[in-house]
């Protein structure tokens, strides 16, 4: 009994610091989160949980056509993201690793996309990718003799589309990492290659790019997991997903399960598929980076 | 050129570029990232020159770019149609509150997880870190309907203390805190310096550039939230300029008067405040986008 007052004496003041913060964590995070495990097991009518449902939840979903749909979309985002966007900002930290003129200008100029952000940029998109046969691309496409294109009401490109817009915003700052990894690298390397008569390109092979290669990894996964997220830009750049599902992402479907279809349930059982998705790619992740210090 | 001369690190240095190839591959390089600045900075300076026309220029055949006059008259005109200054305050007030609670809060929190321990902080840490992992829009039913139950819907509280549980933030202050020298705190203690006294006399006065660079990363964060925002604010005197420009867009065509071009010049005006923070704080942005980068 003595114990556990000494215990609780010496504790009480780092435990009341961290109340009110652990509260908001609770509120906002983490009941939410298990609350919404619970509601993927739970009949639900207008939110609220009526009786069990073991799995029920999760076959209604599974036989859902918009379902398979929105997740073989998810992963068509994260096959374009990686074929448009993962070795864009490779490219860019290297070259802005060899500038050295205007260093400052040139990195506000590549960050300053990831600045505007929010709906007000995504909206901005939707009418630069206008249908117009006289809109502002269409025009651009005119000019080089090339048909004019629907855009995003073309099912075919409306994916890698949508990717090119996320890779404008997010490309600057995945690049101004890769730029300060690329900073650390010792110097000493190169000279010695140099002396060895390795030429520019063989620094950059065999110098260069093993030095970037933890960074590389790390940057890959972070880039599927937030592209597994993509919500907004086809909420509103596709008036929710379309042309026809064309570009429904999970989280968009388990938005519209909830607020749209009012089925609490069914968003739950999506959001629970993807958390563990996601989770699963995070381990991944974790598994990688441990090997690597073996 | 006498900086290429210069140059010792890096791939190329000052002995590759005696060779003209090389002083020739360097203007490629150059070459290449004025393009990539180019492709940031266009789709934002076509905004501003668009939103300047008039609501038949915007369709107008065949396409041009720069508007008949630059009526700068309209920046007004359509701030006053939809009395932008509601949304305007509205916003400023979460984001004043966002910043306050991200700081407040998370900052303790790192506080007590990072210098004071008390017993079961690890399990405390372990939670921040696996609720981390999990995007928050998947469990946004339970935590509206908890904003419901509360009576929270239309007031800003729930938009402000949703920033004050972040584990970014708060990883952010725990890594800076775990740097500072632990003899500090315990010459404190010698001292008789109290765990709350510590904090606001010691810890505070030497996280202030973290503080700042947390603060300016809330700031933005917060300008553009927007889906907790729409969830919350229903009321429409109550919306922030995000949750407002997504009403407008889906409501456009319903109000007469209000057209495409109007929505354009309200989307220049939105991001121009995101502007000129970036123009104020660029060096802290910019220097710290390698931290913030990793959550995009």
């Amino acid at each position: 009994m003595k114990k556990i007052v000494g215990v609780v004496k010496k504790n009480i003041g780092g435990w009341l610091i961290m109340l009110p913060s652990v509260v908001l964590f609770a509120f906002f995070v983490w009941i939410p989160l298990i609350q919404n495990v619970l509601l993927s097991f739970y009949d639900t009518v207008g939110f609220e949980k009526k009786s069990f449902a073991w799995f029920r939840n999760y076959v209604r979903v599974f036989q859902d056509p918009i379902f398979i749909k929105a997740l073989t979309n998810t992963f068509f985002y994260a096959f374009w993201s990686i074929i448009i966007g993962f070795l864009l900002p490779i490219g860019i930290g290297l070259l802005l690793s060899e500038l050295v003129h205007g260093r400052g200008m040139f990195r506000i100029g590549i960050y300053f996309p990831s600045i505007v952000s929010g709906i007000a940029v995504v909206i901005m998109w939707s009418y630069l990718f206008d249908p117009n046969p006289g809109a502002v691309l269409n025009s651009v496409l005119a000019f080089f003799g090339r048909e004019p294109s629907t855009f995003l009401s073309n099912a075919k490109i409306t994916i890698p589309l949508i990717v090119l817009t996320m890779t404008w915003r997010g490309c600057g700052s995945t690049a101004l990492i890769y730029l300060s990894a690329l900073q650390s690298a010792d110097n000493a390397l190169y000279e010695a290659a140099r002396i060895d008569g390795a030429k520019a390109r063989h620094r950059m092979i065999y110098v260069t790019l093993p030095h970037l290669k933890p960074t590389i990894r790390m940057l890959f996964i972070l880039q599927i997991i937030s592209v597994f997220q993509v919500f907004y830009e086809p909420l509103v750049m596709t008036k929710g997903g379309g042309p026809n599902g064309a570009s429904v992402s999970m989280l968009l479907l388990s938005y519209q399960y909830a607020f749209s279809s009012f089925d609490a349930s069914a968003s739950a059982a999506v959001g629970v598929i993807l958390s563990i998705i996601i989770i699963a790619l995070t381990l991944l992740y974790f598994r990688f980076s441990r090997s690597e210090q073996d | 050129m006498k900086k290429l001369a210069e140059k010792t690190g890096g791939i190329l240095n000052f002995t590759d570029y005696k060779k003209k190839s090389a002083r020739i591959g360097y203007g490629v390089i150059v070459a290449l990232l004025v393009l990539c600045v180019i492709i940031a900075l266009l789709p934002p300076v076509w905004l501003f020159i668009s939103s300047f026309k008039e609501a038949g220029e915007l369709t107008a055949v065949p396409y041009h770019l720069f508007p008949e006059k630059f009526n700068l008259g309209k920046i007004a005109d359509v701030w006053g149609m939809i009395h932008f200054e509601t949304y305007f305050l509205n916003t400023l007030l979460v984001v004043a509150m966002a910043v306050v609670c991200a700081v407040l809060f998370n900052g303790v929190l790192a506080y007590a997880l990072s210098i004071i321990k008390p017993l079961g902080y690890k399990l405390v840490y372990g939670m921040v870190l696996a609720g981390y992992m999990i995007p928050a829009i998947t469990s946004i039913v339970p935590l509206y309907k908890m904003i419901v139950r509360l009576n929270l819907i239309d007031t800003y509280l729930p938009l402000g203390l949703v920033f004050g549980a972040n584990a970014f933030y708060l990883i952010m202050f725990k890594n800076y805190f775990d740097s500072l020298p632990g003899a500090l705190f315990d010459a404190a203690r010698v001292d008789g310096c109290n765990k709350g006294k510590m904090f606001f006399s010691i810890v505070l006065p030497l996280s202030r550039p973290m503080i700042g660079v947390v603060s300016i990363f809330v700031m933005t964060a917060s300008w553009s939230d927007f889906l907790l925002p729409y969830l919350v604010l229903q009321k429409e005197k109550a919306m922030t300029i995000m949750v407002k420009i997504y009403d407008l867009q889906n409501t456009m065509g319903t109000v007469t008067g209000f057209g495409p071009d109007k929505l354009l010049m309200v989307l220049t005006i939105s991001i121009l405040p995101q502007i000129v923070l970036f123009a104020l704080f660029q060096k802290q942005i910019t220097g710290n986008a390698v931290s913030a980068g990793i959550k995009e």
